[in-house]
Order: structure tokens, then C-alpha cells, then sequence
């Protein structure tokens, strides 16, 4: 892997991790743009897209209500678009098997990116004490320096969780590759109907409207009619 | 006074800022005093500003999108009070009360509800492989987020504590439940297309696309029992992968 | 989800929170327990206009709200007005939960969601921090045979209050 590569993820990864929380949320961080983005850099757009639908899916019913962090989506979605564009240069298989691959090993991963966002919080309640402390001996000019600050703290995290999504798939993927090459290329193709399946089900189960199960059943069996005319 | 449109276009711009500084003890309070520092320094300057600051350093969390509310009530409070007028309530009355029910009717509306709904109707294209689903995702998403940041400074700095009945009368905790069955609207059609697809893909004959639906179904009550999609993935990709090896 | 009945209304969870109504509120309890009406007992509340307004504005269409001082929502609890829903009941603080539970509202749990941190408080959890005073009128609540338990929104884990030596 170039340096470049590298380094272009990485500036990916810590965009889209400040876009998560401390700065803007336009919703670049989700990874229906995260990894597109990420394949579109790296030379390999399809991938990115197919990852980052995947994923979008799959983790769109987890809300970030009170105090609860979900696991790191935006990261899992730039380090497994960079795996499954490597893994495929270097292996040659079929787009749908690399992705599904990488993505069955990074998104384990992702877990590591609750524990690197607990700790930029936590880092940001010592600027919190050092703003106070500034305070109180007048000087209010480091306020905002200090409130800046802890993006730094947000960035290293996301560049963190990314070095653990990317060296975890890193060192799983060539063995699963060359283990499984057989049998993941033959069911790639279920494989690939698991990942949305499983994202529109847990959407299902989350969503609590009034005739939400009517409304979705009508317009699934509508839609299948139409689409087996057409 | 009246702030001049540069510094409220300032604090529209620092807003965007506000959760930088996230911590567990007391959430935006940091982001709040970076939000409206250009405006407090058109107030107070000196010792009246250090005052300022320490006032309003304290526990503040709210939805980030409507933070922009908060804060433009906020300023004008700051205006109306050193003018004279008595609100009946102190600005860290307001602030506790607000930030409660703008963080409802936010998570509710924008994580709730426009997220997903967005989401789905970009990945609708973007299964059909079409390039231009992110840009279409952002497009769609950040029209609202960003008209709803605006509006909410103008409303609150224009109205102060009037911004309570705009809250009030823009309804987004109805409008997220509309969004919701949209939602599951667009998500019926997206089931159906992926379902078709895959079945096309595998050779199966038409016949077979009504499976997902018990599949869905099955899944579904899996995960209102809180198994995490995750696992459910991972078990049944291996069970696909040993079954495909034994054949 | 067991059922926590009161005396003759359906109380289907008793709450201290004191952000009151909120996202977690809103969009995890009200969908998990089939809520279909909110009554918050406070009284600083029911004072301010614009924050019942506001409150009142938090929630959907569909969901009946009911928002007023402690003795007014244990009348209200007690006549026929809300016999056939399933109710949520809100508290700021474990005070404001004992005196309800004085005044006849028997809940036979009682859900501690946030208490927000701060000064010559006790943290016991993540988001719980007790004064000395909430600490006395749980222990009340304890011997009236109310359970305390501590869950922020319905996937975390349940955690029995215990009763600290001190």
C-alpha cells in the first residue's frame, strides 16, 4: 500500500470523524458519503458505494439518544472501503466477495471507536477545567482556544479507531482471503442479500409508528408486483 | 442594541462549532460561550465580560441543530436585560428549560426521522449503482439542517422568548412521525428491490422473492429482542458459508 | 416489561429525570412500554408558561400530555380521566416521587433515569448523581416497599439501587 493511499484516508477518516460530533454534522461522517468518498480517492469509486450502502443500512437504526455512543460507522466505513480496495488489487476476486469479506472483519472493529470517543470526552472535561481556571483568574482570551482544542481530541480518536479498523482487517483479510476464497466467492452473492435484509429488519424493529407494519407491507408487496410486471 | 448582521452571521458560523469541546460535565457549555463570544463582546467588555462568561459557564446540552434557537432568544435576553426589562425568569432558568424539549423534538425529528428517511430514499439509486446517491443524500439532508439553523437564530434573536411559540408552531415531533411512516413507505420499495434483484441474481425463479418477506419479519422480531445486527450478520454468514462448503 | 400498576390507573412506568421530557423520553420508553400519556408532577414547571408550552410541543400528536403541579396530577391520577391509558409519570426529583407516592399514587417501581451532576453530590452511575436529601427519600420510598432501579433507557441494563452503608 502507497503512502499516499494512506495518507488520503486518513485525511478522509478525520473529516469525517470531526463531522460526527464537533464540527457541522452536514452527515459526511455517515457512510453512505464516508465511503464513497474514501473509493472515489482511492480509485475505485464502485466499491465505496457498494460498502458504504451496505453499512448505511445495516446501522441506520442506531441513534445516538443521551448518553450513548454507537460504535464508529464513519471509521468502519473508510478503513473497510481502503481494505476491500487493496485486498482486490492484490487478490484480483470479485468486487462483492472483497467487500463482503472486509466488511464482515472491520465491522467488529468499530466497537474500538466508542472507547477512542469516550476518551476525547473525557479529555475535553480537562480543557473544561482549565477554561474554568482561566476564568477565575481573568483571563478569558484561552476560552476559545481551549474550545478549539478539542477537536484535537475528536480527530485523534477517529485516527485512532481507523489505525484499529484498518491493522485488525489488515491482518484478518489475507488469511480469511486465501482460507475462504472458494466458498466466499460461490455465496457472495447470499452473502450480499444478508447485509441489506438484515439493515431493513433492524429499521423494522426499531421503528414504533402508528400502522407502520401496514404502510411497509403494502408498499413492499406493491412494489413487487410492479417490478415482476415491468 | 442591535447586533449588526456580520456578528450574528459570526455566531451562526461559530455554531456549527458548538460540540467541539463535548465533555461529560457539563456537555456545550464550552461550545455555547465560543458560539456567542462576538455578540458578548459587542455587550461587555472587562470585568463585565469575565462576569458574562462565568454566568453562563454551566450545564448546557441540547439538540445541535436547534441550539441556534436557543442561543439567538438568548442574546436577545442578554439585550433586554441590560436594558432593564425584567423577564420574570433568569437566563439560566431559560436555558435549563429550553434545552430539554429543543434536545426532544431535534433527536426525534433529524436523528429519527430525517436520517433515515433520507438515507433511504439515497440508497434506493445508490443499490442501482448509481454515483450520484451521496450527492443526492447530501442535498436533501442539509437543505432542512441548515434552513432550520438559520431560521432558528433569526426566530430567536428576533423574537426572544417568542421563539418558544416558532418551536411550538413548526410541530417537528408530528412531522418526525410522518416522516417515519414515509419512511417505511419508501423502505417497502426498497425490500422489494433488493428482493427481486437478488433473486435474479441467484437464478432463483420469481416465486421465491415472497420469502423475504417471513425472512424480514423473522429478523425483525430478533432484534426487538436487542440481538445487535451485527452478530446476527456474522451468524448468518458462516451458516451460509459451512452450508455452501458441504454441499 | 412488567407492569407496574398503581392504585386503579395504568402507571406503566414511574420516573425521576430531571431533564423531565426529553429524546430518550420521547423516542426509546414512549415505543418500548406502548405509552400513550405522559403526566409530569412539577411544580416549578407548571409555573412557567413557555416551558410547559414547550414540553407540550416535544410531544406527538397521539400521545396525550399532561403537565402540572404535584397535587393537581395525583387528582388527575386518581379520578376516572385517565383510567384507560398507559401512563408515564414523570419526577424532577425523589422528593416531588415520595410525596406523590404519600399522597396515594402507589407505584411499585421507580425508574431513576438522569439526575444531573454537580456540587456536594454523590455519583453513582453515569448520568445519576444524588444529593444526601435524594439519597433520604429513596430510602423512604425503599421502606414503603418501592423499588428503585436505575435504567436510562429501556436496552440498558437494569441496576438495583442499593442502599449505601453510610
Amino acid at each position: 500500500m502507497e503512502l499516499s493511499t494512506l495518507g488520503l484516508t486518513l485525511a478522509v477518516s478525520v473529516v469525517c470523524g470531526l463531522d460526527r460530533t464537533a464540527a457541522g454534522q452536514f452527515m459526511l461522517s455517515r457512510p453512505i458519503v464516508a465511503a464513497p468518498l474514501t473509493g472515489w480517492l482511492l480509485g475505485s469509486p464502485e466499491a465505496g458505494l457498494q460498502i458504504g450502502a451496505m453499512l448505511e443500512l445495516l446501522w441506520l437504526g442506531r441513534l445516538p439518544v443521551g448518553a450513548a455512543i454507537p460504535p464508529d460507522d464513519s471509521q468502519v466505513a473508510v478503513g473497510c472501503t481502503l481494505l476491500a480496495v487493496a485486498a482486490q488489487a492484490r487478490t484480483g476476486m470479485p468486487l462483492q466477495a472483497v467487500a463482503v469479506a472486509s466488511l464482515l472483519l472491520g465491522m467488529p472493529f468499530g466497537k474500538a471507536g466508542q472507547f477512542f470517543d469516550r476518551q476525547a470526552r473525557i479529555l475535553n472535561g480537562k480543557l473544561l477545567h482549565r477554561a474554568e481556571k482561566a476564568l477565575e483568574c481573568g483571563c478569558a482570551k484561552s476560552l476559545e482556544r481551549l474550545h478549539l482544542l478539542g477537536m484535537l481530541h475528536f480527530a485523534l480518536a477517529s485516527a485512532a479507531t481507523l489505525g484499529v479498523v484498518v491493522s485488525g482487517g489488515w491482518l484478518l483479510l489475507p488469511l480469511a482471503l486465501k482460507t475462504l476464497e472458494q466458498p466466499l466467492t460461490a455465496v457472495s452473492n447470499w452473502l450480499w442479500l444478508l447485509f441489506p435484509l438484515t439493515g431493513i429488519a433492524s429499521l423494522l424493529g426499531g421503528l414504533k409508528v402508528p400502522r407502520g407494519w401496514q404502510i411497509f407491507c403494502v408498499s413492499f408487496l406493491l412494489s413487487l408486483f410492479v417490478l415482476v410486471l415491468r | 442594541m442591535k447586533l449588526p448582521r456580520l456578528v450574528l452571521l459570526q455566531v451562526f458560523l461559530r455554531s456549527f462549532l458548538l460540540q467541539a469541546s463535548w465533555n461529560y460535565e457539563q456537555m456545550q457549555s464550552l461550545g455555547l460561550l465560543y458560539a456567542v463570544t462576538p455578540a458578548f463582546r459587542r455587550y461587555y467588555t472587562g470585568a463585565a465580560l469575565l462576569m458574562a462568561y462565568r454566568r453562563h459557564l454551566e450545564h448546557f446540552n441540547t439538540h445541535p441543530y436547534l441550539a441556534t434557537a436557543v442561543i439567538g432568544a438568548l442574546l436577545r435576553l442578554e439585550e433586554q436585560k441590560q436594558q432593564g426589562a425584567d423577564p420574570g425568569f433568569g437566563l439560566s432558568e431559560f436555558k435549563a428549560a429550553m434545552v430539554a424539549p429543543c434536545a426532544a423534538m431535534g433527536d426525534a425529528f433529524f436523528w429519527g426521522a430525517l436520517r433515515p428517511l433520507v438515507a433511504v430514499a439515497a440508497l434506493l439509486p445508490a443499490f442501482q449503482g448509481f454515483w450520484w446517491a451521496p450527492l443526492g443524500y447530501l442535498l436533501l439532508y442539509n437543505f432542512p439542517h441548515l434552513g432550520f439553523r438559520a431560521l432558528g437564530l433569526i426566530r430567536g434573536y428576533g423574537g426572544g422568548v417568542r421563539v418558544v411559540s416558532s418551536l411550538q408552531h413548526w410541530r417537528l415531533s408530528d412531522w418526525s412521525v410522518y416522516c417515519k411512516q414515509l419512511l417505511l413507505l419508501l423502505l417497502g420499495v426498497l425490500a422489494a428491490l433488493i428482493s427481486i434483484a437478488a433473486t435474479a441474481g441467484l437464478g432463483l425463479s420469481g416465486a421465491w422473492v415472497l420469502c423475504a418477506g417471513p425472512l424480514l419479519w423473522a429478523v425483525a422480531m430478533l432484534m426487538r429482542r436487542k440481538i445487535s445486527p451485527l452478530l446476527v450478520i456474522w451468524v448468518l454468514c458462516l451458516l451460509s458459508l459451512s452450508w455452501s462448503q458441504l454441499r | 416489561m412488567t407492569d407496574v400498576s398503581g392504585d386503579a390507573v395504568g402507571i406503566v412506568l414511574a420516573r425521576v429525570d430531571n431533564r423531565l421530557i426529553h429524546g430518550q423520553i420521547i423516542e426509546s420508553w414512549v415505543p418500548a412500554l406502548d405509552v400513550d400519556c405522559i403526566v409530569v408532577a412539577n411544580n416549578q414547571l407548571a409555573a412557567v408558561a413557555f416551558q410547559k408550552t414547550l414540553m407540550e410541543a416535544a410531544v406527538p400528536r397521539g400521545i396525550r400530555v399532561s403537565i402540572g403541579c404535584i397535587e393537581e396530577m395525583v387528582d388527575q391520577l386518581k379520578s376516572r380521566d385517565l383510567e384507560a391509558h398507559r401512563i408515564l409519570l414523570l419526577f424532577a426529583n425523589p422528593r416531588d416521587a415520595l410525596r406523590a407516592y404519600r399522597m396515594g399514587i402507589l407505584f411499585h417501581e421507580l425508574n431513576i433515569g438522569n439526575l444531573q451532576g454537580g456540587k456536594d453530590k454523590k455519583r453513582i452511575s453515569c448520568t445519576v448523581a444524588l444529593t444526601g436529601d435524594d439519597i433520604a427519600q429513596l430510602q423512604a420510598l425503599e421502606d414503603h416497599g418501592v423499588k428503585i432501579v436505575l435504567q436510562c433507557i429501556p436496552s440498558d441494563r437494569r441496576q438495583l439501587w442499593r442502599r449505601s452503608p453510610d
